[in-house]
C-alpha cells in the first residue's frame, strides 16, 4: 500500500533540488526571524550557513545510527534495537531537518525524540527509564528533553508515522530470486552486502526520493556485484518480460542514482571540524529550545495538566441551580 | 493550523477519554468531533495507543471507517478532529419505537464486514469492536470508529465504566483464556455477536464478569475440547478455569427470529477456533446477503435521533425541589412513631 501511503504522497520528493530549496528555506526563515537587527555580514558571521547546517545534520545521522547499534535494554542486554526502528528513526529525523533549522532545535535533542518515537511506531516496547540508560549524561534531564520534544516532533512529520520500509521487498525479491532464477547459487550469500548498503542508504537523501522497492533492488543488485556476479537476466527477462519495458528504463535510472548515492554517502564529520560547528551553533541557537537557558526552564515549569480551553468550552452541567443528587434506594 | 480553526459548538460525551466536543470549522463550514487526548508529562510520553490509531487512520482512507480530519498539537496534548457522526449502533438497536427490520440489519452487516474487510486487508485489527464503536452518520450510514482509542483512555482512569463491561460481551473466547497472540479473527467473532445482537434486540453473551462471559460463550457453544479447538490447552488461562461439561444449544433456539441462512453465517463466526472462522471479505459474499429482503438502500436506514433520550438511572437521581423537605418530613414522621411507641 506504498502508492496510497503518506511516505509517497508527502515524503517522496521529485529531485534533489526540492530538498536543498527547503533546507535553503529552513535556514533563512530562522536568520530573518532571529537576526532582525543585524547586519548582513553580522549574519553570515552568528549564524549556521546552509552548508554548515547540511553537515550538522549529516554528522548526526551517523550518530543515529551508532546510538540504535549500541543501544541496549537494561532489563536484558540481549535485546538489540531493531533495523526497522533505526530506519523509522532516520526517516524522522531526515523529515524533520526539511522544515526546521538545527540553529531551532539542536539535532542531538531531535535525534532521541526520533529514536523513542520510532520505538513506539515500530512496537519495540521500551520504558522511557530504560530508554535513557542509553543515553550520557543527565538520564532525567534526557527523559524530560526527550517527553518535551515528542509531540512538537509527531506534529513536524504531520503525524504521518509509517514508514515503509525496503526489508520487506528484499525478501520478496529473494524469495522470487530463489524461485524463478536459480542461476544465481545461494542468494543468502547477498544478505551481508544488502545489509551494509540498507544501513547506508538511510545517511543518504535516496529515503526521501525513492520508492522502498526501488532501494530494495539496488541493495540486491548491488550485493549481487560486490560478489561479482551480474543480476541483469533476472532484472530484463524475468521481472520485467518485455510487455512492462517501458517501467524497466524508470527503475533502471533510479536504481543507478540510488547506488551513486549510497556510494558517495558521506563520512562522518572529522571531530575538529565538528566542534567548531557546535560551538557556533551553542550561540545562535534559539534559546528558548535549549534545556539549559533559563528560558526553557520557564516555559516547560509552567506546563502542568492545564487543560484544553475546549474543556472549559460554555457548558452547564447543573441546568437547574439547586439541584441536588440523591441516591437511589438500590445504592444502599 | 491549530484549535483557532474551530470554533466550539456543543459537547458530545465526557468518558473514560477526557472531553469530546462538536465544533465547526471556521473556514469549511464543516462540523467535526473533537477529542483531546492529554499528555501526562514525565509519564512514558504520547500514549502507544492513540500512536497506533492516529498511524493507521492517516494511511486509511474508506468510507465504512470514520475519517481522521486532522491531527493538531494543543497545549500540553493532542487532539483529534474526527468527522462528526451523531449516533451508535448501541442507540439504534436499543431504540424499542423503530426496531430494526431484517433488510435494515443486513445494510448494517454490509457496510460493517466491508468495512472490517477493509482494515484487515491494511493489516489493522480493530480489536475493540461493539455497538458503541459503530457511529452512525446523520443519513444512517454506518463507519467504524475509535481504533484503539477507548483502550487508551481508559487505562488512565481508575473506575470501570460501562462500555468497557460491554466491550466483554464482543470478547472472543482466547482472550477470555488469555492468549496472548491473536489475530483477526478477534474482529470476526465481535462481528458474529452484533449480528445476534441486531437480530435479537439484545446481546447474545451478556456475561456479568470475565469469568462468567466464558460461561455463558461455552453454556450456548458447549465446552470446547481440544477437538473442537486446536490449541485450546495452550492458553494461558485454560488450566486456571474448569467449567462443567454442557453441550451447545442450537443456534436456530438462541436467534429464533433469525432466518436460516442468517443462522447459518452467524455460525460461521461464532467459531471456537480463530482460522475457521469465516474472513470478512468472504462473508460478503454468503448467501444471506443475495437472498429477500435485500439489504436497504441509505432512505431507508434510521437516522439517530438529535434528542437523546437520558439512559435509565441506576443509582443517581436529580430532583428539582431541596432535599431536606423530604428527609425532614421522615425523620417527622420517625419522631411521632417513637413518641407514640
Amino acid at each position: 500500500m506504498y502508492g496510497s501511503s503518506t511516505q509517497y504522497q508527502n515524503w517522496t520528493f521529485k529531485d534533489e533540488h526540492e530538498l536543498v530549496k527547503l533546507r535553503i528555506q529552513a535556514n533563512s526563515d530562522f536568520i530573518e526571524k532571529f537576526g532582525i537587527n543585524m547586519t548582513s555580514v553580522e549574519r553570515a558571521k552568528h549564524f549556521l550557513t546552509i552548508e554548515e547546517e547540511h553537515l550538522m545534520v549529516r554528522s548526526y545521522e551517523h550518530s543515529l545510527r551508532d546510538f540504535c547499534k549500541k543501544f541496549r535494554d537494561p532489563r536484558d542486554a540481549r535485546i538489540r534495537m531493531l533495523p526497522s526502528v533505526t530506519t523509522t528513526a532516520q526517516h524522522y529525523f531526515k523529515r524533520f531537518y526539511l522544515y526546521n533549522s538545527v540553529m531551532d532545535y539542536h539535532p542531538k535533542e531531535i535525534l532521541v525524540t526520533c529514536v523513542y518515537l520510532a520505538c513506539k511506531i515500530e512496537e519495540f516496547y521500551v520504558t522511557i527509564n530504560d530508554f535513557v540508560h542509553n543515553v550520557r549524561g543527565d538520564k532525567k534531564k534526557a527523559a524530560e528533553i526527550i517527553l518535551n520534544n515528542e509531540l512538537q516532533l509527531t506534529q513536524e512529520l504531520q503525524f504521518h508515522l509509517i514508514i515503509h520500509q525496503p526489508f520487506r521487498p528484499v525478501e520478496g525479491l529473494l524469495i522470487d530470486i530463489k524461485t524463478r532464477f536459480p542461476q544465481l547459487r545461494d542468494p543468502e550469500r547477498l544478505r551481508p552486502y544488502i545489509d551494509e548498503f540498507l544501513e547506508r542508504v538511510n545517511l543518504t537523501d535516496a529515503i526521501l526520493l525513492y520508492a522502498p522497492g526501488q532501494i530494495a533492488l539496488a541493495a540486491v543488485t548491488n550485493a549481487v556485484s560486490r560478489l561479482g556476479e551480474n543480476l541483469d537476466q533476472y532484472v530484463t527477462d524475468i521481472l520485467f518480460p518485455s510487455e512492462q519495458r517501458h517501467h524497466l528504463s524508470v527503475l533502471i535510472e533510479a536504481v543507478r542514482k540510488i547506488k551513486k548515492m549510497v556510494k558517495n554517502a558521506e563520512p562522518p564529520l572529522s571531530d575538529t571540524v565538528r566542534r567548531e560547528i557546535e560551538a557556533k551553533l551553542e550561540k545562535c541557537r534559539n534559546q528558548q529550545n535549549n534545556p539549559n537557558s533559563s528560558q526553557y526552564r520557564a516555559n516547560y515549569s509552567e506546563w502542568d495538566d492545564e487543560d484544553l480551553p475546549i474543556a472549559a468550552a460554555p457548558y452547564n452541567d447543573d441546568l437547574g441551580l439547586g439541584v441536588e443528587r440523591i441516591r437511589s434506594p438500590s445504592a444502599y | 493550523m491549530g484549535m483557532e480553526a474551530y470554533t466550539v459548538v456543543g459537547r458530545i460525551g465526557e468518558g473514560a477519554h477526557g472531553v469530546v466536543v462538536r465544533a465547526r470549522h471556521n473556514l469549511t463550514g464543516q462540523m467535526v468531533a473533537l477529542k483531546k487526548i492529554p499528555l501526562r508529562r514525565l509519564d512514558q510520553g504520547m500514549p502507544t495507543t492513540a500512536l497506533r490509531e492516529i498511524k493507521a487512520l492517516q494511511e486509511i482512507n474508506s468510507k465504512h471507517v470514520v475519517r481522521l480530519l486532522d491531527v493538531f498539537a494543543e497545549g500540553a496534548g493532542f487532539v483529534l478532529a474526527f468527522e462528526l457522526m451523531l449516533g451508535d449502533l448501541g442507540e439504534m438497536i436499543r431504540d424499542a419505537t423503530r426496531p430494526l427490520t431484517p433488510a435494515q440489519v443486513k445494510t448494517y452487516m454490509t457496510t460493517l464486514l466491508s468495512g472490517v474487510a477493509f482494515l484487515h486487508q491494511h493489516n489493522i485489527m480493530h480489536r475493540d469492536l461493539k455497538p458503541a464503536n459503530l457511529l452512525i452518520s446523520e443519513t444512517g450510514q454506518l463507519k467504524i470508529a475509535d481504533l484503539g482509542l477507548c483502550r487508551v483512555f481508559s487505562k488512565q482512569g481508575k473506575r470501570l465504566y460501562s462500555h468497557q463491561v460491554a466491550t466483554r460481551w464482543y470478547r472472543a473466547p482466547e482472550l477470555l483464556y488469555g492468549a496472548r497472540h491473536y489475530d483477526e479473527g478477534v474482529d470476526l467473532w465481535a462481528v458474529g455477536c452484533i449480528f445476534g445482537e441486531m437480530i435479537n434486540n439484545s446481546p447474545i453473551f451478556p456475561g456479568e464478569s470475565d469469568i462468567d462471559q466464558l460461561c455463558v460463550v461455552l453454556q450456548i457453544l458447549g465446552t470446547p475440547s481440544e477437538a473442537t479447538w486446536p490449541g485450546l490447552s495452550r492458553l494461558p488461562d485454560y488450566k486456571k478455569i474448569t467449567f462443567p461439561e454442557s453441550k451447545p444449544v442450537p443456534l436456530e433456539q438462541v436467534l429464533p427470529d433469525a432466518p436460516p441462512d442468517a443462522i447459518d453465517l452467524i455460525k460461521k463466526f461464532l467459531i471456537y477456533s480463530t482460522n475457521k472462522r469465516i474472513s470478512a471479505k468472504k462473508a460478503l459474499l454468503h448467501q444471506y446477503f443475495f437472498t429477500a429482503p435485500l439489504a436497504a438502500p441509505l432512505h431507508q436506514m434510521p437516522v439517530p435521533l438529535l434528542e437523546k433520550k437520558q439512559p435509565p438511572a441506576t443509582q443517581e437521581y436529580m430532583t428539582d425541589f431541596p432535599l431536606h423537605h423530604i428527609t425532614d418530613a421522615i425523620h417527622n414522621h420517625l419522631d411521632t412513631l417513637y413518641m407514640k411507641g
